[in-house]
């Protein structure tokens, strides 16, 4: 069974976004969705909401994601996850049969949370790895261990800044285009060597929602996004007994999104690549983990990547999503990739995991 | 689609205090579950992990923290979350990753530890109300509960002894349960004497707070053929979440239950449940949420059905509608996600005949289970059948004679008998209000409660809402000051605080749900009563709020004081008066402080107990893996990859703790909450010889010119337990 998308809301994207509550947030982007989906909220069989509760602020944050998207008392479920695996669960809700259309949503009130590194220190395992410093000292470790193990340099690392957060300048959404130069990266704050303050993605506010419909109720929808490969995987979360130099949750859940969408040689097949630049040194090694080069860096992150975006947490893979479903349709406006038909998203959890997700759209259906 | 079936199952004890691990929990349970399906882990193609709150574990990301110990590392693996609810939705998503195609099988791991959370774990229910109108009256879930209670036993006109009779029932069948927390034979007056926590709340009406893990193994026809001959199939599912405005909505029945059970009989064809159903395992967190619940699953508005059953014996283990053979949450315990795996688990050992001493008298071919959660708002059911149902004690299988002490789990009374790590997060938010709610807080400074009105539905709303959530999110753009009075729709009596610890000085907090004059029916809020003797509220009571003085008044909801009775006679105003909404400025657009105020006491765990034990003398050991033939630091309860238990005690092997070498080193600028360290850090990851694995900690003593990968370093000795005492220094 095929499954699309069958339309795409977002709410805008910030550094903050006093005088809008995450309800009203959300609601602006679900509206979005569905009216580009040309379906209203009642015809939805469910909805797949993708947010941490400590994020949130509430425990058992699932209880308030209904109302703002006019789906009480349908099914609604939460994965605590990335934004793809949300995705990847609703693809398959969709394909057990039972289920025409759902909206998956998530949002990010980053500026909310007012003690950011204090809660990611809380991702961290009590036992063995909150060392009481900073928690961005595993990206530290991470970026030695690769630069290390590949022929990369700090130097291409602060590029990837340079380069994303320049595109942003040409993408209204954007809340951090930048003129930026790369000795500017590697001579920034040092949070933990060789890891500068300007390599690590600055947090934004924003929600996305897009409506997923199986291939017999698609009648509604303008311009449907084929959803042709899914695939999730997490490495080893014992960061003691994890190659730090790879991701193994990407190589993954690359293999599974391209056995699925019957890839063989990515760089040649697809068009367009959205790869998690959350800390650049990210970018370089799920580039690896995924089979693409520098050649592929044209068409990699065309909207600025997580870097020019920001870091909307949960909601990160969703952001990049969005865009690709614009390019797909070729309404990218000023960062339009010329005839892109296929992308690639990528996520990635984020700190302290090695969990990633890829999904493969088409323009048209295969 | 593809039909799905249990083919195995296994579990931890339930226990008040592990000394496990969280992910230690759910290893154990994984290992008792692939062996009873006969699988390893390398023939799992996905793993999909249920757990409650964050804030029970006390680890941000649970789910990731939990990867290793659900057997996901390296694995299609992804966590999935309704709450109370998650234990049973839990075959749901696996249901969909295995009937969807994409997957043959599914390894489902359900784990709680509440006792990392201190002092107690209800606690960690004071932030599932709404931050900015509930939280600052420090509910907690007892609270929702007595409300909900209240209003059950005065729709349906039950008495507390009647209700009372599911604990007894559930405890006494939970003597024959192997993992059972609290089995116990008691009687109904046993339950009435027991402590009044928040009437008509009692502690015998309440599960316990438990630590414990359960697993299932899931598979498509085509495998569970091959692999169990007494495959249960999953018949049909059903999951609905209704609305977060819970004083809102009919407390009295579950019509999220009811349509999730609606959805899963239409799934398995069943168009007459009490007739079709042989086994019944509602939710039982508290007595009367199985009768409750049980309205819903019966679809049954009434309530006639479910107090014919209860009053006839229907429900006894040997009845002919079985309620709970298991024990429930209410004598098995309730590690709250991994209670409703265990019901799943409870109809796979049912059906396919190896409950043993909880076998059902009748030949039972089909089951339902049924979780909740959130704000008293999720249903999620699960409908399980065999083929023509199973002959009592068909199969000769281990889990017919499972005794207590064959299953794992290692209980203790205190954390302090065991090494542990205290931690205190600080986690201050600050919400934005947004458009509706800036209007309703400006209100509240102003002495009036705001409503907005949608002229699509006719509802006048309270707490106000810039749309309406049942009419396809239109737009509301009316706004009203609200009477400051109502009705008594519910309330509790109540003598313990947010944390579940007594209130000081036998004071009493009363709590209503309060349905505002003016305001759609049964549309209210929850608040606290005052100027009233606790024995003369009634449900219909009409009441009046009790503003603080003007000056004191700060635009929260605790500017009403509390609710009063309204006196004879006392004529109040009764129509709304439009308003002007607030505008937004950046001046008038706030944000809501809160503050998530959660402490956390975490055991070491089997494998960090051998760790932190050998650090105090020096000493430093690794776990011998015989299967992958490696020696793993730091030691380490279960292998993350093989997914079977090793001992870091009796398999320990010695290693130099002078043998490490550095093999990754950074200088940290920052504390953990990224503000400036007055001096840097060195954080070093070592290997040790002989080792598989690394261990990370600081390097101290050490000049800054020497360092470099692959220096040596020594482990340095303290008896202080926790990450931030492991220290290197250079050899």
């Amino acid at each position: 069974m095929g499954v699309c998308v069958m339309g795409v809301g977002i709410s805008g994207i910030a550094p903050t976004s006093t005088g809008v509550s995450y309800r009203e947030m959300i609601k602006s982007a679900a509206e979005a969705a569905y009216q580009d989906a040309g379906i209203e909220p009642e015809d939805l069989d469910g909805a797949v909401s993708i947010e941490e509760d400590f994020v949130s602020g509430y425990s058992i944050a699932d209880e308030y994601v209904p109302d703002q998207l006019g789906v009480v008392r349908k099914p609604v479920y939460t994965i605590c996850g990335d934004f793809l695996q949300g995705l990847a669960s609703a693809v398959m809700q969709i394909q057990t049969g039972r289920f025409k259309r759902i909206v998956v949503e998530s949002y990010s009130k980053a500026s909310n949370v007012l003690e950011k590194d204090e809660l990611l220190s809380f991702a961290y395992d009590p036992v063995y790895e909150r060392l009481g410093i900073s928690p961005h000292y595993l990206a530290a470790i991470e970026m030695q261990r690769f630069l290390d193990m590949s022929l990369h340099t700090e130097g291409d690392v602060a590029e990837v800044v340079a380069r994303n957060r320049a595109r942003a300048i040409g993408n209204p959404l954007a809340p951090y285009g930048a003129r930026i130069s790369p000795a500017d990266v590697l001579a920034g704050r040092p949070v933990a060597t060789p890891l500068t303050d300007s390599m690590i993605a600055r947090h934004a506010d924003g929600a996305v929602a897009f409506v997923l419909g199986s291939d017999d109720v698609i009648e509604t929808c303008r311009k449907p996004v084929w959803i042709t490969g899914t695939g999730w995987a997490s490495g080893n979360s014992v960061i003691h007994r994890r190659n730090h130099g790879i991701s193994v949750g990407t190589v993954l859940a690359g293999r599974m999104a391209y056995a699925e969408a019957g890839i063989d040689v990515p760089a040649e097949e697809l068009d367009v690549f959205y790869v998690n630049d959350l800390y650049a040194h990210r970018q370089l090694m799920h580039m690896d983990a995924l089979g693409l080069t520098d050649d592929q860096l044209p068409v990699i992150n065309p909207n600025g990547g997580v870097q020019g975006m920001g870091d909307l947490l949960e909601a990160n893979s969703g952001v990049q999503l969005y865009d690709a479903i614009l390019q797909l349709r070729g309404h990218a406006g000023g960062h339009q990739i010329p005839g892109a038909s296929r992308a690639l998203v990528h996520g990635w959890r984020g700190l302290p995991t090695d969990t990633a997700a890829v999904a493969i759209l088409d323009a048209e259906r295969r | 689609m593809s039909r799905v079936a249990c083919i195995g199952a296994g579990m931890t004890r339930f226990v008040r205090r592990a000394e496990e691990s969280p992910g230690e929990l759910a290893a154990l349970a994984v290992e008792r579950a692939l062996e009873d399906a006969g699988l390893d882990i390398d023939d799992i193609d996905c793993v999909i992990q249920g757990t409650a709150p964050d804030a029970f574990d006390g680890i941000h990301m649970n789910g990731e923290n939990l990867t290793a110990g659900s057997g996901g590392v390296n694995k299609p693996y992804m966590r999935h979350f309704v709450g109370g609810g998650t234990g049973v939705f839990s075959p749901i998503h696996g249901w969909m990753h295995v009937a969807s195609g994409k997957f043959k099988n599914c390894l489902v791991v359900c784990e709680e530890k509440m006792s990392t959370c201190v002092p107690h774990p209800a606690g960690a229910f004071l932030t599932i109300f709404d931050h900015t109108t509930e939280q600052p009256l420090e509910l907690t879930l007892i609270h929702i509960f007595a409300l909900e209670m209240a209003r059950m036993m005065h729709v349906y006109g039950y008495t507390e002894e009647e209700i009372a009779w599911v604990s007894v029932n559930n405890k006494l069948n939970a003597m024959d349960h192997p993992a059972a927390q609290i089995a116990k034979k008691i009687t109904v007056q046993d339950v009435m004497n027991s402590p009044m926590l928040s009437w008509p709340v009692k502690r015998y009406d309440i599960s316990p707070t438990s630590d414990g893990a359960c697993a299932i193994v899931l598979a498509n026809e085509r495998v569970a053929r091959n692999h169990c001959k007494t495959p249960v199939f999953i018949e049909g599912v059903g999951f609905r979440l209704d609305t977060a405005y819970w004083c809102t909505r009919d407390l009295a029945f579950p019509n999220y239950v009811a349509m999730a059970a609606k959805d899963a009989y239409d799934m398995a064809g069943i168009s007459r449940p009490e007739d079709q159903i042989d086994i019944w395992e509602p939710y039982d967190p508290f007595d009367y949420k199985a009768l409750h619940h049980m309205n819903g699953l019966l679809m049954d508005r009434t309530g006639r059905k479910v107090k014919d059953l209860l009053f006839s014996g229907a429900f006894a283990r040997d009845g002919s509608h079985p309620l709970c053979p298991s024990g429930g949450a209410l004598g098995v315990g309730n590690p709250i996600a991994a209670t409703g795996l265990m019901k799943i688990a409870e109809l796979y050992f049912q059906l396919s005949g190896q409950a043993g001493a909880r076998q059902v008298k009748k030949n039972a071919h089909r089951g339902i289970a049924q979780a909740w959660g959130d704000l008293m708002q999720v249903g999620t059911v699960v409908v399980m059948g065999s083929e023509g149902g199973m002959p009592i004690h068909s199969r000769a299988s281990a889990w017919n004679d499972v005794k207590p002490e064959d299953l794992p789990g290692t209980s203790i009374n205190d954390v302090k008998d065991v090494p542990h790590i205290e931690y205190s997060p600080n986690l201050p938010y600050s919400w934005d209000n947004g458009f509706a709610i800036t209007t309703y807080l400006d209100g509240l400074k102003k002495g009036k409660l705001r409503g907005s009105y949608c002229t699509d539905c006719g509802r006048m709303m309270v707490p106000p809402r810039q749309f309406c959530e049942i009419c396809n999110l239109r737009s509301v753009d009316m706004y009203f000051d609200l009477p400051d009075s109502g009705v008594v729709e519910t309330f509790t009596i109540s003598n313990v605080n947010w944390a579940s610890l007594p209130l000081p000085d036998g004071k009493q907090d009363l709590f209503a749900v309060i349905a505002i004059d003016g305001a759609a029916d049964q549309m209210g809020i929850v608040h606290k009563l005052g100027e009233v003797d606790p024995k003369d509220i009634q449900i219909g009571m009409r009441v009046k709020a009790v503003w603080k003085p003007e000056a004191e008044r700060e635009g929260t909801i605790t500017d009403i004081a509390y609710f009063r009775p309204m006196k004879d006679g006392e004529v109040v105003e009764v129509e709304p008066i439009m308003v002007k909404p607030s505008e937004l400025t950046n001046i008038s657009a706030k944000s809501f402080p809160g503050k998530i105020p959660l402490d956390y006491a975490y055991t070491a765990g089997i494998g960090g107990r051998k760790f932190y034990e050998d650090l105090a003398q020096g000493k430093l050991s690794g776990t011998w893996n015989d299967e992958r033939e490696v020696v793993m630091i730091p030691p380490t309860h279960f292998c993350e990859t093989g997914m079977h238990t090793l001992d870091p005690q009796g398999d320990a092997r010695e290693l130099d703790p002078e043998s490490g070498y550095v093999v990754a080193a950074t200088q940290v600028f920052e504390d953990r909450a990224g503000h400036t360290l007055d001096e840097p850090v060195w954080i070093v990851q070592v290997e040790f010889h002989d080792a598989y694995g690394t261990l990370f900690g600081r390097l101290i003593d050490v000049d800054e010119d020497e360092i470099e990968i692959g220096m040596g370093v020594a482990l340095v000795a303290t008896d202080k337990v926790g990450p931030e005492h492991i220290c290197f220094r250079p050899i």
